[in-house]
């Protein structure tokens, strides 16, 4: 059953990708709130990285992480970046076109990531003998 | 599928608060021409939404400009003062237009995300179907 991990790997680079999504829905929603600053994921790769090469079993690697669900792992390494060289008045630094370029990136991700899961599925169900 | 559901009900309150703040702005435009009309500001803030852990965005409050009031020498009208000058309301279009514009880019940039997530959820459903 090696081709699982595939499965796994695909499972969790969805899930970074919606989490990500919804990180850049939030820095889009609040685009004109005063004094916010946008929010972004570490890229997959790094995270990928994190949960080691065979397991996907998060590691704890400050004090104080509690492993609740996978999502959560994911969403602790949400950071605050400064988009925009220089913020407007109302100290609000979420650059929307750079937002709008980010979400695309990260439909890509998912959409990646579902499409070889689904591939990885399909190859399953071929060396059981159905394939459709 | 609950980063979906965040995303779908952050888009949402973005579009709700910029829908709120739209409809200020054309307020302000309607009452252009009424004599003492003060134009109103809309300023957003951050809600937690404890229900499903996102911080939503909200009105945060509507206040009155308190800058002068525009006047006009006009005497023979009814609300003049003793001198003569009459209070006119302190809109100023072109700033009207310019914040309505902004306020339908980013209502759009909203409804993008919105579908976007919606299209992803989509995706997933899919392979429950086959």
């Amino acid at each position: 059953m090696e081709s699982l991990k595939v499965l796994s790997m695909a499972s969790a680079a969805a899930r970074h990708g919606a989490a990500r999504h919804s990180t850049i829905a939030e820095n889009v929603a609040n685009a004109d709130t005063p004094g916010y600053v946008a929010k972004d994921l570490a890229p997959f790769s790094s995270v990928a990285e994190d949960f080691g090469g065979n397991s996907f079993a998060p590691r704890a690697t400050r004090a104080g992480h509690v492993f609740a669900s996978r999502d959560e792992t994911i969403a602790q390494t949400a950071f605050e970046v400064m988009t925009k060289e220089s913020v407007s008045p109302n100290g609000n630094g979420v650059s929307l076109e750079e937002e709008m370029v980010k979400s695309a990136e990260a439909q890509g991700q998912h959409d990646l990531a579902v499409t070889i899961y689904r591939k990885s599925l399909d190859i399953l169900r071929a060396s059981m003998g159905r394939i459709r | 599928m609950d980063s979906f559901l965040k995303a779908m009900a952050l888009s949402t309150s973005g579009m709700d608060a910029q829908g709120t703040r739209l409809r200020t702005i054309s307020e302000n435009i309607a009452n252009a021409d009424t004599p003492g009309y003060r134009r109103k500001l809309v300023s957003f803030g951050q809600s937690f939404d404890a229900e499903r852990g996102v911080g939503r965005v909200e009105i945060d409050g509507v206040s009155l400009d308190q800058s002068a009031l525009e006047t006009e020498f006009n005497p023979s009208h009814p609300l003049a003062d003793e001198n003569g000058y009459v209070d006119l309301s302190n809109v100023d279009l072109m700033v009207e237009l310019a914040d309505a514009r902004e306020a339908q880019r980013s209502y759009e940039a909203n409804l993008r995300m919105y579908d976007q997530a919606r299209k992803m959820k989509g995706a997933i459903l899919d392979l429950l179907k086959r």
